[in-house]
């Protein structure tokens, strides 16, 4: 913001009134706040676009724009403090932890806590990467969400990087790159060998000891993989040990430790770490014990049904422990559930469930056949469904994205989640591509039609390679489509070679089914004979659609391989690529939203994209909140009370606070109309938003889908929430700043319109919204192109947009802040209509020739 | 068709391994060296049909890839990035015929764009 205009406001409060000083020192922070928050969202910005994965860069460039950013967002903080008083101390403690994450990320060094063991609830945010990301997620639905998780500690990353330590084992995870099957089994070997420090032992011991306490003598432990970067980007589904059913004593949990750590190192894992451009030995491995749960049944929910709607959610459940449906051993139930208004199961289908998983005696698990009486029987009736859905629902909310996630239900019908990562899902296609549907070709016989599960979508085509022995894996020839009885986890290792994956049973929740969708592969799983029907070596031709159609026809169809197979190349990040782009979830994500809601909270911070929403939103109302005070009270308006309320025929209310010639007439009176108004960027922005037509007046009704990306519920919307939730301009004769918020999504304007071109600026940002991040960032692409006819430099990214105009005469800026007024009321509520990009350059195209309808 | 090969030199292994992974999904063979010294020791054995070069590096740095280059193999062409735009720097490179120059961060299509023109592809 011009230094000149500090000038101004300063002789404009401080001339005639030798009081004002402290107006003057407060607005002068108030404008720097906004100018630090600017400048870090414009790094912020910078920062994701040139790290998303379209740039070349290097980690000098990481460290140069972070320091940028970090300088801004200190800037704002220093001033933020300066106007409130320092009311919110906890903010600069935040900062600094955040400081301390990325600095981590960019030094690649040790984690800051050297526990070895964390229950819990004593996990907070910024301890993920120390227990992993399965632990993390696990913890935060108890401690964050309030659900029933079992009884749990996480033994840390830090705790791993002693154990190596202690083994002499740290120089030989050094450029594994390459390495071969020996030496990966040699270092299994010395893992399984190795011994435990002291302290790490009697840290240990102490944790069992506690655990022996909570569970009972006879409780047992399920020791699981928790890696730096499981359940994040990548799933790592199944692809690392868990030893269930684990006695609480050390010896046994320390012997179950290092099978889980060894198992970095086994032919699916590396395969997978490789294929995803990891390098091997760098991953981090954390573990977590948590009390087995005599499970009466078991399952995954995914939130979203895969390959279909998104408003469904599947659940699946097979008699005893979790294996029989992550591992695919049994053909589980399968539970569909539509989540737009009220929970509704709308088709179940029963499995036959000949085997399940439990628990056997002392230690360890076996499969057993079911007894025949409970095999054709629902594992779960209704009500039980509708519970697991509801909590799910939570789960997803929370996270706002589908998620993939374990549970388990003991004897008394008490349901426990095990796991929650999120779900990799394709986009939809827009146009119907399965177009091929019809187009059987006369000649290629049909040999399988409409049988089984669509995991992953695809056309393909291959010879048969039918799957009798695990080992047989590494005979598999390069093009081959994978016939097999079960589905499993280390099909990981053939998926480079790889046309498509076709099993007789499996639920499309297993393991597998996640990671062939991670590396899209075309998957069909339960076809319930495809090894019977299919021949060794037979060419086939696989068609699995989006809506779940399957037909496989003998011989290879030409016409429908047209449609190009997608390949997973967009997921083979390399491993410090992506080391240098998570520094962005530190920065970017914002998880205050809504200012309504009671997590509103300085402690709630935990990016900087937080800090800046927060310090914005407590800057406007401190300067409301002492605007409001009379003559005589101390508050900083010394004069008389600068605060009014603007009577619009628009559905928002405004209050202005006049910085001096910003409102004509008497002061004292608390309401005011146009008429009133004399500033001239305000008059201008408030006529276009007064424009007929722009205010869309009939409520968008939000679809299911996209209240589950949204942040609150929508009765917030409605309530009265004045104190909190108020629209502000700040308005002098030639300058404005206004925050207007529309329940989910939030607007500021910046403003400076003088006589003085060069002095002049716009500076315009939006974020935010509540219906799903595609259509809030269709919107953001339709304001981005409106804005762009203007000669807006424009920033934008996801549900973020940054428009900045300088230098442009005051006729010219009176005549663009009209056209913001009027897209300021157009857009309020459009991210909930913007079905297709197409529909973003039609409206776009009739706005700027004034046609504000907003039907198709 | 045979494949055409680029060989990437930069000193920060992250740059190399990203552009090769997106130049091999367009088809082209990669090699990717950490400093100019074995870039030019392999240009010896290996003939390639673009060089993209880091300017400033340790040793031999990227004005002196380009000069050497040009000189040995005057039919290659040399495509130039660095952390440290400055124009003085630029203008030394276009005196000894660059074929572009970036600065970093680089627009991965940019760079392709560039690549192609630099084959005659475009």
């Amino acid at each position: 913001m011009p230094n000149t205009f500090f000038r101004r406001v300063q002789e404009l409060l401080g001339r005639d009134h030798g009081a004002a000083s402290d107006l003057a020192t407060r607005f002068r922070a108030f404008q720097a706040v906004l100018d630090g928050n600017n400048r870090t969202l414009e790094a912020m910005t910078e920062m994701g676009e040139k790290l998303g994965g379209d740039y070349l860069f290097d980690v000098n460039y990481t460290r140069s724009a972070y320091d940028v950013l970090f300088a801004a967002v200190s800037d704002s903080l220093r001033n933020f403090n300066l106007l409130t008083d320092q009311q919110y101390p906890q903010l600069k403690d935040i900062l600094t932890r955040i400081d301390g994450l990325v600095q981590r990320m960019l030094t690649g060094s040790e984690p800051v806590f050297q526990g070895q063991v964390l229950f819990y609830p004593e996990i907070t945010w910024d301890l993920a990467e120390e227990v992993g990301g399965k632990n993390y997620h696990l913890a935060e639905l108890a401690n964050i969400l309030q659900l029933r998780v079992p009884e749990a500690f996480a033994i840390t990353t830090a705790a791993f990087s002693d154990f190596i330590r202690h083994n002499d084992l740290a120089e030989r995870l050094v450029g594994l790159g390459s390495a071969d099957k020996e030496t990966l089994e040699e270092l299994r070997t010395a893992i399984l060998a190795g011994s435990f420090p002291e302290d790490f032992s009697a840290s240990l011991t102490a944790a069992l000891k506690t655990m022996r306490h909570r569970l009972g003598r006879e409780g047992k432990l399920a020791v699981r993989s928790s890696a730096d970067e499981e359940d994040g980007d990548f799933s790592f589904a199944g692809q690392f040990e868990t030893v269930l059913n684990v006695p609480c004593t050390v010896e046994a949990v320390q012997g179950a430790y290092k099978e889980v750590l060894a198992s970095l190192f086994q032919a699916n894992a590396t395969s997978y770490q490789r294929q995803l451009g990891y390098d091997l030995g760098k991953l981090k491995m954390a573990v977590g014990c948590v009390a087995m749960i005599e499970a009466r049944a078991s399952g995954v929910i995914y939130t979203a049904a895969a390959g279909k709607d998104r408003s469904q959610m599947a659940i699946s459940a097979a008699w005893g422990l979790g294996p029989g449906v992550v591992d695919g051993l049994t053909d589980a139930d399968l539970y569909t559930v539509a989540k737009e208004g009220d929970l509704r199961l709308i088709e179940q289908r029963i499995g036959s469930k000949a085997q399940m998983v439990v628990n056997s005696g002392a230690s360890g698990v076996e499969t057993q056949e079911t007894p025949v009486a409970l095999r054709g029987q629902a594992c779960l009736c209704e009500a039980e469904v509708l519970e697991l859905a509801r909590q799910a629902l939570a789960i997803e909310r929370y996270y706002k994205i589908p998620q993939d996630i374990e549970w388990a239900m003991d004897n008394t019908g008490r349901c426990y989640f095990l796991q929650a990562r999120s779900l990799r899902m394709d986009e939809p296609t827009v146009d119907g591509s399965d177009k091929g549907m019809e187009a059987v070709e006369a000649g290629y016989p049909v040999l399988l039609r409409n049988k089984g599960i669509v995991v992953q979508r695809g056309i393909t085509a291959g010879k048969v390679f039918i799957l009798r022995h695990i080992d047989e894996l590494e005979h598999i020839p390069k093009g081959s489509i994978l016939v097999a009885r079960h589905d499993s986890s280390h099909f990981v290792q053939a998926i480079p070679i790889l046309n498509a994956i076709i099993t007789d049973i499996g639920v499309p929740t297993s393991h597998m089914a996640s990671i062939c969708r991670e590396f899209n592969i075309p998957t069909v799983v339960n076809t319930g004979s495809a090894t019977e029907v299919l021949q060794q070596g037979q060419v086939i031709t696989l068609q699995a659609g989006e809506r779940g159609e399957v037909v496989v026809y003998a011989g290879i169809v030409q016409s429908l391989l047209r449609e190009e197979r997608l390949t997973g190349a967009k997921l083979r990040e390399l491993y410090e690529f992506r080391r240098q782009k998570y520094i962005m979830r530190y920065i970017a994500p914002l998880n205050l939203v809504n200012p309504l809601e009671q997590e509103y909270a300085p402690e709630k911070c935990k990016t900087v994209h937080d800090l800046v929403r927060f310090m914005h939103e407590k800057s406007v109302q401190t300067l409301v909140a002492n605007a409001g005070r009379t003559r005589g009270t101390g508050g900083f308006f010394n004069r008389r009370s600068a605060l009014h309320l603007l009577v619009l025929p628009i559905p928002v209310q405004i209050k202005v606070i006049d910085l001096g010639g910003g409102l004509s007439g008497e002061g004292g009176g608390k309401e005011m109309g146009f008429a009133e108004v004399a500033s001239v960027p305000l008059r201008a922005v408030l006529s276009g938003m007064l424009s007929p037509g722009v205010w869309q007046n009939e409520a968008v009704p939000l679809r299911g889908a996209d209240l589950l990306s949204g942040m609150t519920r929508a009765e917030d919307l409605t309530r009265d929430g004045a104190a909190v939730l108020e629209n502000v301009a700040l308005a002098s004769a030639v300058y404005v700043n206004m925050s207007l918020r529309f329940g989910y999504h939030f607007n500021m304007l910046d403003c400076y319109c003088s006589d003085t071109p060069r002095n002049n600026h716009i500076y315009f940002r939006f974020v935010g919204g509540a219906a799903a991040i595609t259509n809030r960032s269709r919107r953001i692409a339709l304001m981005d192109q409106i804005l762009a006819e203007y000669g807006f430099a424009l920033k934008a990214k996801g549900d973020l947009l940054v428009g900045r105009l300088s230098g442009q005469s005051s006729e010219e800026i009176e005549g663009i802040l009209e056209q913001i007024g009027r897209l300021i009321g157009y857009t309020r509520q459009l991210d909930a209509r913007l079905d297709s990009d197409e529909m973003v350059r039609t409206l776009a195209q009739r706005f700027l020739q004034g046609d504000y309808r907003v039907t198709p | 068709m045979t494949k055409h090969s680029i060989m990437f030199i930069d000193d920060e292994k992250i740059v190399g391994d990203m552009a090769k992974l997106s130049f091999e999904q367009d088809g082209y063979e990669v090699e990717t060296f950490l400093d100019g010294e074995s870039a030019l020791e392999r240009l010896q054995e290996k003939r390639f049909d673009v060089v993209v070069t880091d300017m400033k590096m340790k040793g031999i740095d990227g004005l002196e890839v380009l000069r050497t280059v040009k000189k040995l193999y005057p039919g290659i062409k040399v495509i130039m990035i660095t952390a440290f735009a400055n124009l003085d720097v630029a203008i030394e490179a276009l005196r000894d015929d660059v074929h572009d120059f970036f600065p970093k961060p680089v627009k991965i299509k940019e760079l392709k764009a560039s690549v192609k023109r630099a084959l005659g592809e475009a």
